[in-house]
């Protein structure tokens, strides 16, 4: 299909492009649900088309269509200058694009089993043996298990000479066992919420993830939680598992370092950032303990590929340095606007849409220990575990988020169990009170496949690696 | 950009998937969607964009067992492939024992409006010129961001009891947050018509707000009494809706309304409803089963009435289908596309004048469920809060982080605004409501802008 992304740029630097780029894209998907022993989602998708970007006289258009004859790409090249022209009508600084070299190549994730091609009436009697176990758990009302696939071909073509083709492919599964009592109803999952652990791989990493012998465990949890008490409201030391520790670096940290929302590109829906490009290597973020990067090189992430949309190669670029902000997820358009290079963050949602800033695999990088030891070295504390909720001002400063399960730590022991926990805080902060960070034994490497922006809107996926950590000094149970 | 292809190519691409061999049932849902949307951020257009889908989903169903394949291949040979795809998935599934059957052939209700020509046909060049009106209206040291969209859908459902409906539609919507110095503002409008979309009236709204929204104040974080516009409104009622108003969550247990039928759930001034067929709001007359859209009333005088319903989940209830079946697979089964809270007799400045101590909110941002069956969210406020005092508006305050039972909230309104506006989300879903004026609202924690 790279001839038919090529077509396109032709088109569009004949209708009047400075600049064009297109993408090919084909995305398959399959999704499994059974609750309760029931099939509730049975389905495969197939998306494809082409999108086309073009820059004229220092504008962006971009018009994309799923009808791929020579003549639909001819009149979408057309229609996309004429956009880009009629951004004219308010002037402005025209965008001038970082020069980074073409590249030609091609690119796929590694996968050891297609899981298109593994029969479907094996991943069914998995799903429905899972969930069978978790209906078997006393007091479960539902058990429910599911599998995710995803397989985008995409293929890049510009006029300045790139050429790249990339194929990703993601697999994922989990369980979720949801127990429900007298106006009370809850939920433990395994390996994770939202449908589990999802990671750029094949059906090998289903075969991993143990979701049939974590029925017992996960079921049983949720039964324990109905009869729990609510997560007391109190400023105490909150020990997150790695599962968690993942959404705060997501929505605390990838959010705000996109250049786009510090440049006020997403001002009016995702929002800004409290972080400026004055803070390079000055602003605080966290502790010392603190170090983050942004990883496509990676592999097996969801942020993971060789090339980001407009076909800059992959990186890994630190974010924050032992607590110390230093770079920006950005693009060709905005890393120039404050002097840099782009950091190859620029990612679209299929064919139809156009590439904006996105996370790859925003990570927390190890530093020592178990989960086991940093709960031991805790005299009284909380521990959470496994994400519900999230929200978060538009700015990135002030932050709510819920998890599954908590338990309290007393003298370095796990003790009771607290249902409906959640937790508050103010972004740099809580960053800052982090004193413990867990080693690389306990590093996991998750998946976001749910991050919505942009207008019209998108949804990327993309993956977070870190292991549990503890922070000092935070408010649990908000009311 | 693009032509519709009409009911009859419609109906030729269905039939190629409904002559599928060798299964009990077929639906089919096709769709074709064109439209653009001037996106401008720092008071320039930064991200416009031009698109054109199409959709064919196919649901199978043999011997209970049900399969579904969606492709974007919008030929009859995309239809036949969909159709053997979903096939194949069917008999693999387990046999379902609540399988309502497809819905049987009814007449659809008709809608006259819903499609307009121009704004089908709205060209960059023009909503161009709509942000460029928008912007006109703020003055020096302020900016505008926002996205001005128009567009067009046709849909259909066909099946094998020989049900087929189709429907084309349009949309316009622009939205609008204004910015500057340490305040902001935000204003929108949706209408089926672009023709009813006053660009320079949303930006001059916005621009208002950031104005009065400067050298916003500290407020110490508890229980106000709170007046909600439209848009923070729309907030509550949406996150009710997705908690509560699903058949099939009522069925199981799940929602906050499970067993509430005929209860008082919240003031008796509350009347909640869904009406797809309405003029003040964007819909289409049939839901994704082909089932026919009817009025279904959620809530009235503060008591529950009843969910609404696909045909499964009817089953379940032992009821019939409400007509909002959701797109297959939904296994979350039905849903309220198209909202409204009954207006009341206030207006805001009533409301105001009303508060003795408490806030103005014009939208809340990024919120979240805290507790499902408590009906308990959280999230910030955003784009223009304000202190009011003894009856007048006193200063704009530092946003604030609400988390508060929208039952609770419901069961306190003490006046209810007498318009409303269309609240438009991504696809056609929308609610319709007014400004409420509510007695007790929980802030928790405040931001630092």
């Amino acid at each position: 299909m790279l001839e038919v992304a090529q077509q396109a740029v032709d088109a569009a630097r004949r209708a009047g492009a400075d600049y064009a780029d297109a993408r090919f894209v084909s995305t398959e998907s399959e999704t499994l649900t059974v609750r309760n022993q029931e099939m509730e989602t049975l389905n495969r998708g197939l998306s494809q088309g082409i999108g086309i970007r073009v820059l004229t006289g220092g504008y962006w258009g971009f018009a994309a269509t799923a009808r791929t004859t020579p003549e639909d790409i001819e009149r979408t090249a057309g229609l996309a200058v004429s956009i880009a022209r009629a951004a004219s009508r308010l002037p402005m600084e025209p965008i001038r694009l970082a020069e980074v070299a073409p590249a030609r190549g091609s690119w796929s994730t590694s996968v050891l089993e297609d899981p298109f091609t593994v029969p479907l009436d094996e991943k069914v009697a998995l799903l429905m043996e899972a969930s069978r176990r978790l209906q078997g758990v006393p007091g479960v009302t539902f058990g429910e298990a599911s599998m995710d696939f995803l397989r985008r071909r995409s293929s890049f073509a510009s006029n300045e000479g790139a050429a790249i083709e990339q194929t990703i492919v993601h697999s994922g599964g989990g369980i979720e066992a949801t127990a429900l009592s007298d106006g009370e109803m809850q939920r433990r999952s395994f390996p994770n919420s939202f449908r589990g652990h999802i990671r750029a791989a094949g059906y090998e990493h289903i075969r991993t993830l143990g979701l049939v012998e974590e029925t017992e465990r996960t079921g049983r949890e949720a039964v324990e939680l109905l009869s729990a008490k609510d997560c007391p409201s109190e400023v105490t030391t909150l020990v997150l598992d790695s599962n968690q520790v993942i959404l705060q670096v997501h929505e605390s940290v990838g959010h705000p370092l996109e250049l786009d929302r510090v440049l006020k590109m997403e001002e009016a829906y995702a929002g800004t950032s409290f972080v400026s490009p004055e803070d390079r290597g000055k602003l605080r973020y966290g502790s010392d303990l603190v170090t983050i990067t942004a990883d496509a090189t990676l592999a097996g992430g969801l942020g993971s590929f060789a090339f980001d949309d407009e076909g800059v190669p992959a990186q890994r670029v630190t974010l924050i340095d032992r607590g110390i902000f230093q770079e920006f997820l950005s693009s060709r358009e905005t890393a120039p606007v404050v002097g840099g290079r782009s950091t190859a963050a620029m990612r679209a949602d299929g064919w139809e849409n156009l590439p904006l800033i996105r996370m790859t695999n925003i990570n927390l990088e190890p530093g020592e220990g178990t989960l086991a030891e940093i709960i031991g070295d805790t005299k009284d504390g909380i521990f959470m575990t496994t994400n519900t909720s999230w929200s978060i001002d538009d700015k990135r400063v002030n932050f709510q988020f819920g998890c599954e399960l908590a338990r309290r730590i007393r003298d370095g022991r796990l003790a009771e169990v607290y249902r409906n926990p959640n937790y508050a805080g103010i972004t740099t902060q809580f960053w800052g009170s982090c004193d413990a960070v867990g080693g690389a034994e306990e590093w996991v490497l998750w998946g976001t496949p749910n991050c919505g922006k942009g207008q019209p809107g998108q949804v990327a996926r993309v993956g977070h690696g870190a292991p549990p950590a503890r922070f000092r000094d935070v408010q649990v149970g908000v009311r | 950009m693009a032509d519709p292809v009409g009911p009859d190519e419609v109906r030729a691409v269905a039939e190629a998937a409904l002559e599928l061999p060798g299964a009990d049932g077929v639906e089919v849902l096709l769709m074709h969607e064109w439209g653009g949307l001037t996106r401008f951020a720092n008071s320039a257009i930064h991200q416009s964009t031009g698109r054109e889908d199409t959709g064919v989903r196919v649901r199978v169903v043999t011997e209970a067992r049900t399969g579904v394949t969606a492709t974007n291949d919008f030929s009859k040979e995309g239809a036949r492939s969909a159709a053997a795809s979903a096939l194949e998935m069917a008999r693999v599934a387990a046999p379902d024992p609540l399988y309502p059957g497809l819905a049987q052939k009814a007449p659809v209700p008709e809608r006259p409006g819903g499609f307009d020509e121009a704004t089908a046909a709205t060209t960059p060049e023009q909503r161009a010129e709509g942000v460029a009106a928008l912007v006109g209206e703020l003055r020096k040291g302020f900016r505008a961001a926002g996205a001005f969209e128009t567009g067009a859908v046709e849909i259909a459902l066909a099946n094998t009891e020989g049900q087929f409906c189709y429907a084309p539609y349009t949309q316009s919507t622009i939205s609008t947050v204004v910015a500057g110095g340490d305040g902001s503002g935000t204003a929108e409008k949706a209408a089926s018509r672009v023709q009813d979309i006053d660009p320079a009236a949303v930006g001059a709204r916005a621009y208002r707000k950031a104005r009065e929204s400067q050298r916003p104040q500290d407020v110490e974080p508890g229980r106000y009494e709170v007046v909600l516009e439209p848009m923070a409104v729309d907030t509550l009622v949406s996150f009710l809706s997705y908690l509560g108003f699903g058949g099939r969550a009522i069925a199981e247990g799940r929602s906050p309304f499970s067993g509430k039928e005929g209860q008082r759930v919240c003031g008796p001034s509350i009347y909640i409803y869904d009406d797809a067929l309405s003029p003040d709001t964007i819909g289409i007359p049939f839901d994704f089963e082909g089932t026919p859209k009817r009025k279904a009333s959620l809530i009235e005088e503060g008591v529950f009435v009843s969910g609404v319903h696909d045909r499964r989940s009817a089953k379940m209830a032992g009821t019939g289908s409400t007509g909002h079946a959701l797109p297959p697979p939904s296994p979350e089964g039905a849903f309220p596309l198209n909202l409204f809270l009954q207006t009341g007799d206030a207006t805001v400045e009533q409301m105001i004048a009303a508060t003795k101590r408490g806030l103005l909110i014009t939208r809340f941002h990024y919120s979240n469920v805290v507790h499902p069956i408590e009906t308990t969210i959280t999230g910030m406020t955003r784009d223009g809060t304000w202190l009011i005092e003894g009856g007048e508006i006193r200063h704009p305050v530092k946003n604030l982080r609400f988390t508060q039972s929208i039952l609770e909230a419901l069961s306190n309104v003490e006046m209810i605004g007498r318009e409303s506006e269309l609240a438009s989300e991504f696809f056609f879903a929308a609610s319709r409501v007014p400004a409420l004026k509510i007695s007790s609202f929980n802030f928790i924690s405040a931001s630092d802008h």
